[in-house]
């Protein structure tokens, strides 16, 4: 029904190659691109400050981790360490002067060289061997910052992050903090949109259904282990600094701590592996689904006028936030990117179901 | 960009700019970590307000106007503290509570930058007591360089006036919280000629077996730990097992009834601890609020978090802030904006709260208001003070405030 195919004639290679054929998925992309840029003036500065921005660049986020874990499948268990790295060397090097523009790719390659250099060590083992040593990358980063004042920024351990400067003008307000993650996530996005039909991306997936079998017919494993780590550690570390420059203007070691990797690890599987859609389901519900659940509580108790204790108001959401993520992932285990497909699947060819089979 | 920022701002403001009336609440904004890391305070914290509040209302509020503690929960998670933030200063909130070290962290550039009340007792920077640097910090309460020097100072005073060849062991949990008072030891025992090791542990802390051992070979004549809660449990079962008395074990201010008792209150006899509240529930404030709210059933929790002295904590912490918003009240009038409220607080003086904690006097510079603690022992079935409320060292102390708050203003500064 609305994503009709008839009428679609692929009559040459480029349209073959379109990324998106059919016509609905174009206009749905146009609305959603064109609300993201006018949100600014249609959304309360609350909630473009404190749940847009954040789901966009952890979306952003998750992507990369998507990178490494959904089409190469291999398991990262430190992704926040890797976007800690790119903060911290975007923070240090915009402090020492460097322009913004130029310290974020800094950041990002910091992050892509001890990413790569860890990668050479953990690649050695595979599967949840790879996954422990990975979170090996995690502690040791997280030591490092701590017991190094000269990174962490003194004992205190905080380093103000100055403000983010484009072409020598600063942004402060919060529609500009709101592009900049906008512009890096659709940046982002159309990388990995593509990435699903170059070599590349065809390498990866060979590597992640079976290594071996990808050697036997020429792809070299290990090398694209190696380039899925050091790309996806640059989006990580471009993103981390982004995520300081933007919302947290302040680096601490405890926002990119292990939980944190714990969440991104979450972002992914809840939102579906190998989904760019389910990166932004993921983001949007490990992030932002607490918050709502808080609100929906605390509105309800007061609505219907049940009296809790403040330590049950606290935990109520959680538990139902642990039971929607049980929930989701038993309807679908393959994560909300795949609900979402099978919606379109099933209106692809509504009402004759029975093409699909 | 900035055109468009205007215009979204401009809407925003139509829609929430209402004027103020005299019937609006006093908001305080309690973002607190109950779920996670500091679940072993913030229940009692919370309450402790809550109660408060409803005391305060009961009496006609502060100044006429009611009181209301909005509690919520952030999780320890820096993004969600800052979404609580922002959320409460767009409802009116103009003061502040994160009682997480991360939050803290996390949301003082935003309330540098807008100009509201952070009230930071105990948890968060330390330099922040530095109100020149900090203008919108309030971190009322001792600093824990504050508190670790005035331990010294309590061991000085059993050491017959002097520390030389006294053997010092400070026992820490290997992070930021842990790291913090080792400066000031380390200056501290260069003065006064004290022998000072340290001995840090592991997150999270359940083994301490290493530590311990190599105090026993050390055999300070004291221990200074600075441990949460459980820890000091842990620390206990371990001095027994090494043949170390307990009372030579001087505790951070982290250490309440719950800790006693998985010691044993028999056991636990002579252990002590540091704090700027005092302990128990004998006291006219709480007295006050057992018998107009609990007895009444009126409480906002369990009536055994009461005998908790983490109560007493957040009673000092809230009454503090409301105590600086009757100044700014009493002051300059209704509606308050976060500089009246910052003028308020900074005119508090020599506020106990009716003997409830260490008399504070919050100045402009001072924002800590003094950071007078004490030590308190364990006799089997409650505190027994062993020293009067004491600052000491205090050069010392405030001059490694101004090195990190000048670090600060240093890094603020190149913006």
């Amino acid at each position: 029904m609305l994503f009709r195919q008839a009428g679609i004639f692929h009559t040459n290679y480029a349209a073959d190659r379109a990324l998106f054929p059919i016509a609905a998925d174009r206009w749905m992309i146009g609305i959603l691109l064109a609300f993201g840029f006018a949100a600014p003036l249609l959304v309360n500065s609350l909630y473009l400050s404190s749940y847009l921005l954040p789901w966009l660049i952890w979306t952003a986020g998750a992507l990369g981790l998507n990178l490494i874990l959904g089409w190469a499948g291999q398991f990262h268990l430190g992704y926040a360490a890797v976007m800690g790295i790119g903060a911290y060397a975007t923070v240090h090097a915009t402090r020492a002067g460097i322009p913004w523009e130029i310290a974020i790719v800094l950041g990002g390659s910091t992050a892509a060289i001890i990413g790569i250099g860890f990668a050479f060590a953990a690649l050695r083992v595979k599967g949840l061997y790879l996954a422990l040593s990975t979170l090996a990358l995690q502690f040791v980063m997280d030591w490092v910052i701590s017991h190094v004042p000269a990174i962490s920024g003194g004992t205190q351990a905080t380093l103000q992050a100055p403000d983010i400067r484009l072409l020598g003008q600063p942004i402060t307000s919060d529609a500009g903090l709101y592009y900049v993650a906008l512009v890096w996530c659709i940046l982002v996005t159309s990388f990995m949109l593509n990435l699903r039909r170059t070599a590349l991306g065809r390498a990866l997936i060979a590597v992640r259904e079976k290594d071996f079998a990808a050697a036997v017919i020429g792809v070299n494993s290990f090398y694209f282990k190696l380039v899925a780590f050091s790309t996806s550690s640059f989006i990580g570390g471009v993103t981390g600094a982004i995520l300081i420059g933007t919302f947290y203007h302040a680096v601490t070691p405890e926002q990119f701590s292990v939980d944190v990797s714990i969440q991104a690890l979450a972002m992914v599987i809840v939102g579906g592996l190998g989904s760019i859609i389910g990166s932004y389901f993921g983001a949007a519900f490990i992030l932002l689904m607490p918050g709502a659940m808080n609100s929906l509580i605390s509105w309800a108790a007061i609505r219907f006028g049940f009296s809790l204790s403040i330590e049950t108001l606290a935990h109520l959401p959680q538990a139902l936030y642990g039971a929607l993520i049980i929930g989701f992932l038993l309807i679908e285990p393959l994560g909300l990117g795949k609900i979402y497909n099978n919606v379109r699947d099933y209106l692809l060819v509504w009402p004759f179901g029975y093409v699909k089979k | 960009m900035k055109y468009l920022s205007i215009v979204a701002g401009l809407a925003w403001t139509a829609f929430t700019v209402m004027p103020a009336t005299a019937a609006d609440p006093m908001r305080f904004g309690l973002c607190y970590d109950l779920t996670k890391v500091y679940t072993f305070v913030t229940p009692q914290v919370a309450q402790a307000a809550k109660d408060y509040a409803e005391l305060l209302n009961m009496k006609g509020g502060i100044e006429g106007h009611p009181v209301e503690m909005i509690v919520q929960d952030h999780g320890n998670e820096p993004q969600r503290g800052i979404e609580c933030y922002e959320k409460l200063k767009r409802d009116g909130v103009m003061v502040f509570d994160m009682l997480s070290t991360p939050v803290s962290r996390a949301v003082l550039p935003r309330v540098m930058k807008d100009g509201n009340v952070l009230i930071q007792s105990l948890a968060g920077r330390g330099d922040a007591v530095d109100g020149d640097v900090f203008k919108w910090v309030f971190p009322v309460g001792p600093t824990y360089w504050g508190q670790a020097a005035n331990d010294i100072e309590y061991i000085k005073q059993q050491s017959g006036g002097q520390l030389k060849g006294v053997k010092i062991a400070f026992l820490y949990v290997d992070y930021p919280f842990g790291q913090e008072p080792i400066g000031i030891l380390k200056t501290l025992a260069a003065k006064e000629g004290f022998d000072l090791q340290l001995f840090p542990y592991p997150l999270p802390g359940n083994d301490q077996a290493s530590a311990w051992t190599q105090i026993r070979r050390f055999a300070p004549n004291w221990i200074v730990s600075w441990s949460l809660s459980n820890m000091h449990v842990i620390a206990s079962r371990e001095m027994k097992r090494n043949g170390i008395a307990l009372d030579k074990y001087i505790a951070v201010n982290w250490m309440n009834e719950i800790d006693i008792g998985n010691i044993g209150a028999e056991a636990a006899k002579g252990i002590k601890r540091g704090t700027n509240v005092a302990g128990g529930s004998n006291h006219p404030l709480i007295q006050e609020i057992i018998k107009e709210l609990y007895d009444k059933g009126k409480g906002s929790g369990d009536r055994k978090n009461l005998e908790d002295v983490y109560y007493n904590t957040g009673l000092a912490i809230w009454s503090i802030a409301v105590e600086g918003a009757r100044l700014a009240i009493k002051k300059d009038g209704w509606p308050l904006t976060p500089d009246k409220i910052k003028a308020g607080l900074e005119s508090i003086k020599d506020y106990n709260a009716n003997g409830m904690m260490a008399p504070v006097t919050v100045t402009a510079q001072d924002h800590g208001g003094g950071g007078k603690t004490r030590i308190e022992m364990w006799d089997g079935s409650k505190w027994v003070p062993q020293t009067d409320w004491i600052a000491a060292y205090k050069d010392d102390v405030l001059s490694v405030v101004k090195a990190q708050s000048a670090e600060y203003a240093k890094s603020d500064s190149q913006k």
